[in-house]
């Protein structure tokens, strides 16, 4: 009996001991490298690295671990492998500089890669110079927060700054990227939430959407980016309170839709940028709440574009509002705000008594001969306008908004 | 003399305006024809020559093969010139009628095709990784589309 009280005492007192070691990783101690320390460390361990420059040629991390680096330090794969690899679920890394990663056309080398893994954070890291930033595949529940990544700028071979393939339940919060080719890619992951994001910079588009359905993006900011935000061949896509500033150049846009169903894009901002949005193929989105300002093209609907509808909007400032390159059916315009309109308000309900029609004969006339916006802003231009607006007879009739707003809708 | 010079400069500018010339891609500027993607990835570009000269360029294999589809009279057209760029010599356009194409979910091509051109049969067997891999001609290609 006194045998099976003292085995359970010992029992009781195993955790303390076996749980919770931690192991420390100096420069010129006896554990001077993360792989020495990963080697020697049991799953639940957590590590801890202190500063210094480490070289890290493609460090697996197969255990569960918690580890934390102290005051920044430096793991460096010196253009030969990848950084960091992880291939157990249930870690933690955190706090480490992560820099030159190989940069290859076979492979895609990346800074930290995760490959079949679910519940692992990746947080406060800076990257700096890999081909890929954070590489997510066949994974699950993975977070990524708050990290800051610049890629190398190579215009012809460069990588995604945060990257998935196939992966599910993903929540990207806070990071910062740059300079790499894009910035958040998604390509086959679903359900994921991206939120406070800062991509600016990246030589393609600052975030890209593929065959990636039921995700939800807000409060993101996408600056300067080779070409905006692309969401591609998706469904069921949120896209709620983004800011989408100056993406400027020929076939740039500040948010390109292609071949895409069921979504919502509201309380988003799209400002200086060569066309605000642009949809093609693109079926039953609801367009609510957005301002589009100073923009080239406020929004250009190919003909290819089925109802959708565009409400409560505020266009301000923008060269053209609406352009198209057909006929457009079934796409509903309603109560939106138009600095352009002219019309008047004589029951003084806060809608204008005629209805606008966002689509000029100019805009029009731009669609058949390009050539001809060297006469923007002139004087036959304005009267063209004028007239058609009077006696509408060119712009397609069912492009209309019927209950435009007087003054615009204060956010 | 004066002026037969000037006539060869001039007939010299005819011949070059007139030839159907394929143009190099832009990495990183030009955008798909298909899918308005910028073109970015050497391994993978295409490209198509009408026989008016019209040049598209596309940032996949599988973004030409769309396309053609639904441009049937370039398709069928002798006179066009259909170019691709190999997974071996990236950035290299070749006559994409002599490729053999290799669909293997290694290849990660931008429009999620999985498809890699090779300039001959024996290249692209010898890059098959795994079970699933299909090998394919030009018409047989254009037509997984």
């Amino acid at each position: 009996m006194r045998w099976i009280f003292f085995k359970l005492y010992i029992f009781l007192l195993l955790p303390v001991s076996v749980l919770a070691k931690t192991i420390i990783v100096a420069p010129k101690t006896t554990i001077s490298s993360l792989k020495a320390a990963i080697k020697i460390a049991n799953s639940g361990d957590t590590i801890i690295v202190k500063k210094g420059i480490y070289v890290s040629e493609n460090t697996l991390i197969n255990k569960e671990l918690t580890i934390l680096g102290e005051n920044a330090p430096v793991l460096d794969a010196r253009f030969h492998e990848e950084v960091v690899t992880i291939t157990a679920s249930h870690v933690k890394f955190d706090g480490f500089i992560i820099q030159n990663s190989k940069t290859g056309s076979m492979r895609d080398y990346a800074g930290i890669r995760l490959n079949n893994v679910a519940y692992v954070i990746i947080s406060n890291n800076i990257l700096r110079n890999n081909f890929f930033g954070i590489y997510l595949s066949d994974s699950k529940h993975i977070q990524v927060l708050h990290n800051h990544l610049t890629g190398s700028n190579n215009q012809e071979n460069s990588g995604n700054g945060i990257h998935l393939w196939k992966c599910k339940y993903i929540f990207i919060k806070g990071n910062y990227v740059t300079r790499h080719r894009d910035g958040i890619y998604f390509e086959f992951a679903k359900k994921s939430l991206i939120e406070d994001n800062f991509s600016e910079k990246n030589i393609r588009y600052g975030m890209h959407f593929m065959f990636s359905d039921d995700d939800i993006y807000r409060h993101n900011t996408f600056k300067n980016n080779g070409s905006g935000v692309s969401v591609m061949y998706t469904r069921r896509i949120k896209m709620l309170n983004n800011l989408f500033i100056e993406n400027w150049g020929s076939s740039i846009y500040g948010l390109l839709l292609k071949e895409i169903s069921d979504s919502q894009i509201e309380g988003n901002r799209f400002i200086r940028n060569t066309t605000g949005v642009y949809m093609e193929g693109s079926d039953r989105i609801n367009i609510t709440n957005n301002n589009f300002q100073s923009n080239g093209w406020g929004i250009r609907v190919l003909a290819s574009c089925d109802k959708n509808t565009f409400t409560q909007n505020n266009f301000k400032g923008n060269s053209f509002d609406v352009t198209t390159n057909g006929t457009l059916k079934h796409n509903y315009f309603n109560n939106n705000y138009w600095d352009k309109y002219e019309g008047y308000d004589l029951n003084k309900d806060g809608i204008g008594d005629i209805p606008y029609r966002p689509i000029s004969l100019y805009a029009q006339i731009i669609e058949k001969i390009p050539q001809s916006v060297m006469l923007m802003r002139s004087f036959i231009v304005n009267l063209l306008d004028k007239v058609e607006r009077a006696i509408p007879s060119v712009t397609p009739e069912s492009v209309k908004d019927e209950k435009p707003r007087m003054k615009p809708w204060k956010r | 003399m004066k002026i037969l010079a000037l006539f060869a400069i001039a007939v010299l500018f005819l011949i070059v305006s007139c030839s159907r010339e394929p143009q190099p891609i832009q990495y990183g500027k030009d955008a798909c024809a298909h899918c308005r993607m910028t073109i970015m990835d050497k391994r993978f570009a295409a490209e198509i020559v009408t026989p008016k000269g019209k040049v598209f360029k596309f940032d996949a294999a599988e973004c030409m093969a769309a396309y053609l589809k639904t441009e049937p009279q370039i398709a069928a057209d002798q006179n066009t010139i259909f170019l691709v760029c190999t997974y071996n010599k990236p950035g290299v356009l070749v006559n994409a009628q002599n490729c053999y194409f290799l669909s293997d979910g290694i290849f990660k091509s931008p429009m999620g095709g999985n498809l890699a051109a090779f300039i001959s049969k024996e290249r692209a067997t010898t890059a098959i990784d795994s079970k699933t891999a299909k090998l394919y001609n030009w018409p047989e290609m254009l037509k997984t589309r």
